[in-house]
C-alpha cells in the first residue's frame, strides 16, 4: 500500500522538480557580464594558503587556490565573493572595478567553528551539550596503527583502549566511561549512519573523523545499542569547491617484542625441581655437578619471537569536487606480520577499496550520495584465548630440557622422555595446530537521498548495508610430540559464512528562527533493521596431500563417521525498528537545550518485554556570549556550562534468550548391537526466562568547556555519574539446575568519574607547538545482583588447570574484583608456624612448614577457609591518562603520545600449579629457601602447595605509562617546490617506545578477560610490539 | 501544496514498520522449544533418549565412578603418569594434602549427573502434558526407565558424595544438601514403580534393537544392591521403610526365575580383551543393565564413548591386544595372589605383566607401578598394532573406546539372592564358582564371608568391591583398605600409605567440588576431611 502512494507522489514530484530545473537554466542566462577575477588568498602574516576555497555568493561551484595561495574566478562586478578556509574565518569581499582581490584571513579560534558529529546529523563544537570527543582522521593516520582504534588510545579522556591480543588483526577493547555490564561491554559503532559492531575493517586514511558520545544524552538518539557509548566514524568525503588532490601515504617498520620473560634455564630449573623434592622430603633428584652440566638447554621465550616482523601500509586516496558532485575514492594495502611465530603463524592483510559521493540536482533541492567500502582480509594466527587456547603458554611451562629439534632436524618427540614425557614443544605445538588460514570480505556502505525544497527543511532516506563473507580453513598433520600431544591422522577442517544487514532510515528536519534569537531545529526519525546470515562447516581425516595448501574437504578420504563432522544453519534472524525525535533549541546561542527520545523494537525479547523508551535532555549555557562577560573576552574567549541526563540501553545478547531450545544435535544414544547407529534424543538445555528486558544505562554529566587567551589554550572538564541497570547476565548457576543458566536482568552497576583534557598551543617564531594532557578518574561499584547469593561468580579453570574462581561481581565492590586471600609473609620458621595462632589459640596453619605462606586469618576463627577470602585487587584502572605534544618548523614536524593507566591490579599466572615440572620464571630466584632468605615468595614444593590458593602473591601493580607513538617528520615540498607537489613528507616513527611499569610481565596493556567483565588477568599475552618505521605523506 | 504531499510521504515512511508487525516476530530454526515440545509419544521417547544419553556423558570428563571406586578399593593404587598430578594418589589415599590443587576434581561429575537428573526429572514432570493417545502401557515404560535412570543417576552421587541436594523436579534454587533417607526414599520408590510398571518380557524375547533400555529385571535388580548397601552402610533392618529384606529377595528372585538371564559359559568370555574372538558379544545373556557406548565420541560435541577405559590402560604401551593408556588402577598384589591359581578368573581380570610375558619398559613412566593392570576394562589394539577406535574412523583412543560398561551382571543377582538368604543360596553360590573353577571347582559352604570373598574376585575393576567393603561399615572397610607397602613410582621403589584415619574421617565420601560450594556461597557443606 505504500509502495504504490510513494509511486504516484514521485510522478507528480518530478514534474514540480522539471519546472525548478527550467526555472534554473533560464535564471543562468540573465547574468552574462562575467570576467575574470584574479587573486590571492594569504594570512596574516602573508603567508599563502593553499586550498581555500573562494566562490561567488548565491552561486553554485567555486574554485579553490593553488599552493601560492592564487586563485582564478568568474565574476562581476558587485557580486560578493566568499573565501572559506579551514582553520581561518571564512571573508567576503565584494568585487569592485579591479580584476584583482586579494584577501587576507583571519587564523579561526578553530575550536569554536569546528563541526562534531552527532547521532544523525552534525552540529556546531560550540553549540554541543553533551560529552562527546572528536579525533580527526589526520591524527588517527600519524599514528600509523593497523587498527584506527588503537590511534585513539591517549587522546580521548574517559576511552580506554586496550589491546585483547598483540596478534596484527584482533580486536581492541572499547571501554568508555567504566565498566558498566557484565556482557558485551563494547560500544556502538556507527559508520556513515550504518550500525556495526566493529571497524577493524578500516584503514585511518579512510578515516575523516571520529567522534566519541559519552554521556547519554549525547547517545541516547541510538537508545537500545548506546548503554556503552557510541563510535561514530566518517569516511572521508570531497569537499565542496576543492579542487581535485591525490594523496600517497605509506609506510613499512619493523617489529620486535619489547620486552621477554626471564625464564629459567636448564640448570636453574633442575636446581629448583630437585629443591622441591628435597622440601617434600625427598633425595635431591640431581648432583651438583649434574645440575650444573645441564648448562643453558632450550630458551623457549626465544623460539617463540621472531625478530623483525614486518608490517607496512600502502593508502592511495583521491579526492575533489566538481560543480555538482563531491568525491572521494581510497585504495590501501596494510599488512602485518606477527612477532610471534612470524609470518606463517600469525598473519594479517588488509585490502580496502573506498568511493564516497554526492551529488546535487534540482539546484540542490536533491542530493543523492553514498558511502561505499570494500574490504579483503586474510589472516590467519596462533591461540591467544584462555590456559587452553593460548600458544605461549606452553613456551611458560615446558622444561628446558626438551630440545627443539631432534638429530634428523624434526621437531623433537618428548614421549619417551625419562624426566616429563607429558610435556611436548611448544613451537612444534604452535606450528602443528595453527596450520589454518583464513578470509573474509566486507561491503559496509550505503546509498542515501536528501530533498530539501524548502530551505533547512530536509528529509533524508538511507539503505545502509553491512555485508560479509568469510572463509576458513585449517590443517592437523600427522606428529607426535608427547605422551598427550600427538595426531595420528590428517585433518582438514573448512568452514563458510555468510551476513548481511540492511538498515533503513528515514529522518525529517527542520530548523528555523524565530525574531533572529530563538533558534530550533526539530528531527523525526525512523529505522528498521534486519540481519540475517548463515554458515556450513565440515571437518574430514587422511588427507590425499599433507600439507595446508591441499587442506580441502575434497581432499580428505576418510569414510568412517567418527571422523567426519559437518554442520550448516542459519544465524538466528535480528529485527529491530526504532522511532526517534530531537529538538535543539537556543537562544542567540547563549541559552542551549536539547532533548531526544527513542523508542526500540527488537525481536530478541519476548513479544511482551519488546520495546524500550529511552529519552534524554540537556542544557548549555555560553557564558561568555553573556554582555556582562564583554569585559572579560581579553582572556576567557569562550566559556559554556553543560549538563545532560538521559538513558540508554543495551540489548547485546543473542536471540531467542527468552526461550527455553530444545538441544537436538550430540543428544545420541546407542541401543541394540550395532556399534556406531545412534538413536537421536533431545533435552532442554537452557532455562528459559520470557521476563528478559532490556538492560538500561542512566546517565547524568556536568561539564564545561572553555576557551583563553585567545585559543591558546583550551579546557574541557566533565563530571558523571552512570548507573546502569537491569544487566543483561548469564550469571553461572549452580550445577543442581541441571541446565545452561537462562539470561537474567539484574544488578546495576556505577560509574563515577571526572574527566578533564588541556590543551596549549602557540608559536615561537615560527615554531608551532602544542601540549595535550588529558586524564580520567573513573570509580567503579556493583550492586543488587539478584542472584541468590548477590554474587555473579567468575570462571574456574582459568589460571591453571582445576583453579577455583578467583574474580566475581558483588554488591559493593569494583565490577570483576579479584577475590582471594591475602598474605601475611612467609613462615620463617616451626615457631613462627606454632606462634601463628587465632585469639582462641587455635593453630591456624597446624600443615604449614617453614617456607610456607602465611594468610591472613580475617574473621579470626583459627581457620583458612573462604570466609577469609575477600577484595585483593582490582583490575579497573582509576586513572587513565594521555599526553600528546607536537610541534612543527619550516618543514619539520614531530610528535609524541603517550597514555597509560594507573591504579588497577593485574593477576599473573603463567605457570600450570597444577603440574609438578612447569617452568617458572627468573622470579622464583628469590624464593624462600631458608630462614630469612625470603619474605615474599614462598618456598618451591612439588605440590605446589602455596599457589593452589588464590592470593595476593598472584597480584602486581599494573600501572603503567607508555610512549606509544613519536614521529618526526620534515616536508620536502618546500624544498622541491613543484607546484604539483603539495606536500612530500618523509617520517620515521617509533611505536611503542618504552614502557614505563612495575609490572613484570611482556606488556601491563592486558585487554584479555576471561568473560565480559573480567578484566587484567594474564595468562601468557602476545605482546603489543616494539616498530620502528619509515614513511611518507605525498600530495599532489 | 506539493511540498506538503512530498512531507506526507516522508511521514509515511518515517511510519515505516507500523503496519507490518510481524516484522518483529522471528523463530529459531535449529532448535524446537520448551513450549512446542513434550506434546507426542514421539517427543516423549525423543526426550528419554536424551536421559539415557544424560547417563551416557557422566564419566566422560573428571574422574569415573567405576575407575573411582576401584581405586578407592583395596584393589587398586591410583597409579597414572610419574609426571601426572597427584589427583588419583589424593582418591586412593583419601588424603586432600595429597593434590592440593584438586579442588575440583569431580567438578564435571557433578554437574553432569545434574544435568541427567535434570533431564529425567523434566521428562516425568511432563507425563501429564503428553497426549499418549490409546496405548495404556507406553506411558508406563516410558515414566519406568526415566525414574530407573533417575534412581541410578542419585544411586551413584549418593554413594560417591553421600551428601547431596536433593531434586526431583527441575530447579534453578540453591538448594541445601538432603538426609541421606531422603535421597533413597525416592531412589527406593522410582525402582519399585519400574519394577512394578514395567512389562515382564524374559532377555530370551527382548527385540535385539532394544537392548540397552531399562527392564523390569534390572530395576528388580538394582533394587536388590541399593538395599545391601543402604542397610549396610547405614546399619538399617530396611531400604527406608519401602522395601523388606523379604521384599528385596523377592525382587532378585523374580530376575532369576523370570528374566530368562544366564551365566556366560566361560567367564573369560565377557571380557574383550581376555577373550577377543570368543568375546560373548554385548548385550549377552549375562547383562542386566549397562552403560553403552560406541566409537562415535569428537571433540566436536558428541559424546557418545567410553571415555574412561583409556585411563585403566597399560602406560603408554601396547602389546596386542591389550591398548595403551595412562595407568590408573596398577592392581595390588594383594588380589592377584587372592585368587587360585585355579580360577579362571585370575587371567580373565588381570593382566601380569611377567606372567603374560609382556616386554614392558615403561617403568619410569608410570607412578605406583605393581606389575599387574586390570584386564576387564583394557582398551586394545588390533593386530596391526593400532588402536581399535582406530578401526573405526575414531582417531582418538582417548574418547573413541566402545566397550559397554556392564553395571549388573547376572552372576550379581545371583549373589545378592544367596546373601539376602535365598532358599536357593548354596546353588546359586556354586553356580557362579563353577563357572569360575571349570573342572578345579570345590564346593565352598555358603556364608556372609564366603559371599563377600567371591564378590571380591567375580567383580573386580567393576566398580562393585568399593561399596561391598563399605557396607560391612567404615571401619571394616578402613583396616581392608589400609595399606604399607612399596611400589614403583617412575621405576624407583617408593613407599605407599593408605592410611585407614583418613579413610574414617571421611566416612569413605569423596571431594564435594569447591566450585559448587563457592556458588552455593556456603549452602553446600564440604563432607568431613576434605
Amino acid at each position: 500500500m505504500m509502495g504504490m502512494k510513494k509511486n504516484s507522489m514521485i510522478k507528480r514530484e518530478s514534474v514540480f522538480l522539471l519546472m525548478f530545473f527550467s526555472l534554473l537554466v533560464f535564471s543562468e542566462s540573465l547574468f552574462a557580464q562575467q570576467r575574470q577575477i584574479s587573486g590571492k588568498v594569504t594570512t596574516a602574516d602573508v603567508l599563502p594558503i593553499p586550498g581555500a576555497v573562494v566562490k561567488v555568493k548565491g552561486k553554485n561551484g567555486g574554485t579553490g587556490t593553488n599552493n601560492e595561495g592564487a586563485f582564478v574566478i568568474s565574476a562581476q562586478t558587485g557580486d560578493i565573493l566568499q573565501i572559506t578556509s579551514i582553520g581561518f574565518v571564512a571573508k567576503e569581499v565584494t568585487v569592485g572595478q579591479s580584476n584583482t582581490v586579494n584577501v587576507s584571513l583571519a587564523e579561526d579560534n578553530q575550536a569554536l567553528s569546528e563541526v562534531v558529529v552527532v547521532g544523525y546529523g552534525v552540529q556546531q563544537k560550540k553549540l554541543v551539550t553533551g560529552a562527546t570527543v572528536q579525533v580527526k582522521g589526520e591524527t588517527l593516520q600519524r599514528q600509523s596503527t593497523t587498527n584506527a582504534l588503537q590511534g585513539l588510545q591517549g587522546q580521548t579522556p574517559g576511552v580506554q583502549i586496550a589491546s585483547t591480543s598483540g596478534q596484527p588483526g584482533e580486536s581492541i577493547k572499547v571501554t568508555i566511561r567504566g565498566l558498566g555490564t557484565i556482557g558485551n561491554s563494547g560500544p556502538l559503532y556507527v559508520v556513515d549512519g550504518v550500525l556495526t559492531g566493529d571497524i577493524t575493517y578500516l584503514n585511518s586514511s579512510d578515516i575523516e573523523s571520529i567522534d566519541v558520545l559519552k554521556d547519554a544524552a549525547s547517545a541516547a538518539i541510538y537508545g537500545s545499542q548506546a548503554a556503552n557509548g557510541v563510535v561514530l566514524v566518517t569516511t572521508r568525503q570531497g569537499k565542496r569547491g576543492q579542487p581535485g588532490q591525490i594523496t600517497f601515504d605509506a609506510y613499512a617498520g619493523v617489529q620486535n617484542v619489547a620486552k621477554k620473560v626471564d625464564l629459567l634455564n636448564a640448570s636453574a630449573y633442575a636446581a629448583i625441581m630437585s629443591e622441591a623434592a628435597i622440601n617434600g622430603g625427598k633425595q635431591p633428584l640431581f648432583t651438583n655437578d649434574e645440575i650444573k652440566a645441564f648448562g643453558e638447554g632450550t630458551n623457549w621465550m626465544d623460539q617463540m619471537f621472531v625478530d623483525n616482523a614486518l608490517t607496512q601500509n600502502y593508502a592511495l586516496g583521491a579526492s575533489g569536487a566538481s560543480e555538482a558532485s563531491v568525491y572521494s575514492l581510497g585504495l590501501s594495502y596494510t599488512g602485518q606480520e606477527g612477532v610471534v611465530g612470524g609470518k606463517s603463524l600469525s598473519n594479517y592483510q588488509r585490502y580496502s577499496f573506498r568511493i564516497n559521493s554526492e551529488h546535487n540536482f534540482y539546484k540542490e533541492i536533491i542530493k543523492l550520495g553514498q558511502h561505499f567500502t570494500y574490504t579483503d582480509i586474510k589472516n590467519n594466527g596462533i591461540g591467544v584465548g584462555n590456559q587452553y587456547n593460548n600458544s605461549l603458554r606452553g613456551a611458560f611451562n615446558t622444561s628446558p630440557f626438551v630440545p627443539v629439534y631432534d638429530e634428523n632436524g624434526n621437531f623433537f618427540d618428548n614421549s619417551q622422555s625419562t624426566w616429563n614425557n607429558g610435556e611436548a614443544n611448544p613451537y612444534a605445538l604452535m606450528v602443528y595446530n595453527n596450520q589454518n588460514r583464513r578470509n573474509s570480505q566486507r561491503i559496509l556502505g550505503d546509498i542515501y537521498m536528501v530533498i530539501e525544497p524548502i530551505k533547512n527543511l530536509k528529509f533524508r532516506t538511507s539503505l545502509g548495508m553491512d555485508y560479509n563473507a568469510g572463509e576458513s580453513r585449517s590443517f592437523t598433520p600427522i606428529y607426535n610430540l608427547s605422551a598427550y600431544a600427538y595426531s595420528i591422522n590428517t585433518k582438514a577442517s573448512q568452514s563458510m559464512n555468510k551476513g548481511k544487514s540492511l538498515i533503513w532510515d528515514n529522518l525529517l528536519s527542520y530548523k528555523f528562527t524565530l525574531n533572529n534569537d530563538h533558534t530550533f531545529e526539530a528531527m523525526v526519525g525512523s529505522s528498521a533493521y534486519r540481519a540475517d546470515g548463515s554458515s556450513i562447516f565440515g571437518t574430514n581425516t587422511n588427507l590425499i596431500f599433507d600439507d595446508l595448501d591441499h587442506a580441502w574437504l575434497s581432499n580428505a578420504t576418510g569414510k568412517n563417521i567418527a571422523g567426519i563432522t559437518i554442520g550448516g544453519r542459519p544465524d538466528d534472524a535480528d529485527r529491530r525498528l526504532s522511532y526517534f525525535g530531537r529538538l535543539n533549541y537556543n537562544y542567540k546561542e547563549k541559552y542551549l537545550l536539547n532533548a531526544t527520545f527513542r523508542a526500540d523494537g527488537s525481536s530478541r525479547f519476548a513479544s511482551q518485554n519488546r520495546w524500550g523508551y529511552f529519552p534524554s535532555i540537556s542544557a548549555g549555557w555560553v557564558v561568555t556570549n553573556e554582555s556582562f562577560m564583554e569585559s572579560q573576552k581579553g582572556w576567557l574567549d569562550f566559556l559554556k556550562l553543560r549538563a545532560s541526563w538521559g538513558q540508554v540501553g543495551n540489548q547485546s545478547i543473542a536471540a531467542f534468550q527468552y526461550l527455553a531450545p530444545i538441544q537436538l544435535s550430540n543428544t545420541n544414544y546407542i541401543f541394540g548391537p550395532e556399534e556406531g547407529v545412534l538413536t537421536p534424543g533431545a533435552y532442554p538445555s537452557r532455562i528459559s526466562n520470557p521476563e528478559l528486558k532490556w538492560e538500561t544505562s542512566e546517565q547524568t554529566n556536568i561539564g564545561f568547556d572553555a576557551n583563553f587567551l585567545k585559543g591558546k589554550f583550551t579546557l574541557n572538564f566533565d563530571w558523571y555519574n552512570k548507573t546502569t541497570k537491569d544487566w543483561l547476565i548469564s550469571a553461572p548457576i549452580l550445577a543442581t539446575a541441571g541446565a545452561d543458566a537462562p539470561f537474567i536482568n539484574g544488578g546495576n552497576v556505577k560509574n563515577t568519574g571526572i574527566e578533564l583534557a588541556l590543551t596549549y598551543r602557540n608559536n615561537l617564531g615560527g615554531f608551532n607547538y602544542s601540549v595535550g594532557v588529558n586524564g580520567a578518574y573513573n570509580k567503579n561499584k556493583v550492586g543488587n545482583i539478584p542472584t541468590a547469593d548477590g554474587i555473579v561468580h567468575g570462571l574456574s579453570n582459568q589460571l591453571f588447570d582445576n583453579a577455583l574462581e578467583f574474580y566475581r561481581a558483588q554488591s559493593g565492590f569494583p565490577i570483576g574484583y579479584f577475590w582471594g586471600l591475602k598474605t601475611a609473609g612467609i613462615f620463617q620458621n616451626e615457631a613462627e608456624v606454632q606462634s601463628y595462632r587465632s585469639a582462641g589459640g587455635k593453630v591456624i596453619q597446624p600443615t604449614a612448614a617453614p617456607g610456607d605462606v602465611k594468610y591472613v586469618d580475617v574473621n579470626g576463627d583459627g581457620i583458612i577457609d573462604n570466609l577469609d577470602r575477600g577484595m585483593i585487587g582490582n583490575p579497573n584502572p582509576d586513572y587513565t591518562f594521555g599526553i600528546t605534544l607536537s610541534g612543527d618548523y619550516k618543514g619539520f614536524d614531530f610528535s609524541v603520545v603517550a597514555s597509560g593507566v594507573a591504579g588497577n591490579d593485574i593477576v599473573q599466572s603463567y605457570r600450570n600449579q597444577s603440574n609438578q615440572y612447569g617452568n617458572y620464571t627468573t622470579r622464583i630466584l628469590d624464593r624462600w629457601h631458608g630462614e630469612g632468605s625470603s619474605n615474599k615468595i614462598p618456598r618451591v614444593t612439588e605440590d605446589n602447595r602455596n599457589w593452589t590458593n588464590f592470593s595476593d602473591l598472584y597480584i602486581q601493580k599494573g600501572d603503567y605509562l607508555r610512549i606509544s607513538n613519536i614521529t618526526l617528520g620534515y616536508d620536502l615540498g618546500k624544498v622541491f617546490k613543484k607546484s604539483y607537489l603539495k606536500q612530500v613528507r618523509l617520517y620515521a616513527a617509533a611505536l611503542n617506545v618504552y614502557t614505563f611499569t612495575k609490572y613484570d610481565g611482556m606488556d601491563p596493556e592486558i585487554g584479555y578477560g576471561s568473560e565480559g567483565f573480567a578484566s587484567g588477568i594474564d595468562v601468557g599475552y602476545y605482546p603489543r610490539p616494539r616498530t620502528f618505521m619509515i614513511g611518507a605523506n605525498l600530495k599532489f | 501544496m506539493k511540498a506538503i504531499k512530498i512531507y506526507a510521504v516522508a511521514l509515511g515512511l518515517l511510519s515505516l514498520g507500523a503496519c507490518k508487525k510481524s516484522f518483529l516476530d522471528t523463530e529459531p530454526i535449529t532448535s524446537v522449544t520448551d513450549e512446542n515440545f513434550y506434546k507426542t509419544p514421539k517427543d516423549a521417547f525423543t526426550a528419554l533418549v536424551g536421559c539415557y544419553d544424560g547417563l551416557q556423558v557422566v564419566w566422560s570428563e573428571g574422574v569415573a565412578l567405576p575407575v573411582a571406586a576401584e581405586v578407592m578399593s583395596d584393589n587398586t593404587f591410583g597409579g597414572t603418569g610419574n609426571s601426572d598430578g597427584f589427583g588419583y594418589q589424593m582418591i586412593d589415599e583419601f588424603d586432600k594434602a595429597r593434590s592440593p590443587s584438586d579442588q575440583n576434581l569431580y567438578e564435571r561429575n557433578w554437574t553432569l549427573y545434574y544435568k541427567a537428573l535434570y533431564r529425567c526429572n523434566m521428562l516425568i514432570s511432563k507425563m501429564d502434558q503428553i497426549q499418549w493417545g490409546s496405548d495404556a502401557q507406553l506411558r508406563k515404560t516410558y515414566e519406568s526407565e526415566a525414574r530407573y535412570l533417575r534412581a541410578y543417576l542419585l544411586f551413584d552421587m549418593v554413594r560417591l558424595w553421600g551428601n547431596i541436594p536433593l531434586l526431583t523436579a527441575p530447579s534453578a534454587e540453591n538448594i541445601p544438601q538432603s538426609g541421606a533417607d531422603d535421597v533413597y526414599k525416592v531412589i527406593a520408590d522410582d525402582l519399585k514403580f519400574a519394577a512394578e510398571n514395567m512389562p515382564e518380557v524374559a532377555y530370551p524375547a527382548q527385540a535385539a534393537a532394544n537392548h540397552g533400555r531399562v527392564t523390569k529385571y534390572a530395576a528388580e535388580a538394582l533394587l536388590g544392591r541399593v538395599f545391601l548397601f543402604y542397610t549396610g552402610y547405614y546399619a538399617k533392618g530396611d531400604l527406608v521403610g519401602l522395601v523388606s529384606k523379604a521384599e528385596a529377595l523377592a525382587y532378585l528372585e523374580n530376575v532369576i526365575t523370570k528374566g530368562g538371564y544366564g551365566l556366560i559359559e566361560d567367564f573369560a568370555n565377557l571380557w574383550p580383551a581376555a577373550s577377543q574372538a570368543s568375546f560373548a558379544g554385548e548385550d549377552n545373556k549375562e547383562t542386566i543393565f549397562a552403560i553403552k557406548y560406541t566409537y562415535t565420541s569428537d571433540y566436536d560435541g558428541n559424546t557418545d564413548g567410553n571415555h574412561w577405559m583409556v585411563m585403566t590402560g597399560i602406560r603408554e604401551q601396547s602389546f596386542f591386544p591389550y591398548g595403551n593408556g595412562w595407568g590408573a588402577e596398577t592392581v595390588n598384589p594383594k588380589l592377584w595372589n587372592a585368587y587360585l591359581p585355579s580360577d579362571t578368573r585370575r587371567v580373565g581380570s588381570i593382566i601380569s605383566i611377567v606372567g603374560e610375558k609382556l616386554a614392558f619398559t615403561n617403568q619410569s613412566k608410570q607412578r605406583e607401578y605393581t606389575g599387574y593392570y586390570a584386564k576387564k576394562y583394557s582398551p586394545m589394539i588390533g593386530e596391526d598394532g593400532k588402536p581399535l577406535p582406530e578401526a573405526n574412523g575414531n582417531t582418538s583412543f582417548q574418547i573413541g573406546q566402545f566397550q559397554d560398561y556392564v553395571s549388573i551382571r547376572y552372576a550379581d543377582v545371583l549373589l545378592m539372592a544367596a546373601e539376602l538368604g535365598s532358599g536357593n543360596a548354596q546353588t546359586y553360590f556354586n553356580a557362579v564358582r563353577q563357572r569360575a573353577y571349570k573342572d578345579a571347582f570345590t564346593p565352598l559352604m555358603v556364608s556372609q564371608d564366603n559371599i563377600i570373598r567371591e564378590r571380591r574376585l567375580e567383580f573386580a575393576f567393576e566398580g562393585i568391591r568399593y561399596y561391598d567393603l563399605l557396607r560391612q561399615g567404615i571401619d571394616k572397610a578402613a583396616q581392608e583398605i589400609a595399606e604399607t607397602t612399596t611400589v614403583l613410582n617412575g621405576g624407583k621403589s617408593a613407599e605407599k600409605k593408605i592410611s585407614a584415619a583418613n579413610i574414617i574421617a571421611t566416612k569413605g565420601l569423596q571431594q564435594i567440588p569447591y566450585t559448587q560450594i563457592n556458588l552455593s556461597n556456603g549452602t553446600l557443606k564440604q563432607n568431613a576431611g576434605w
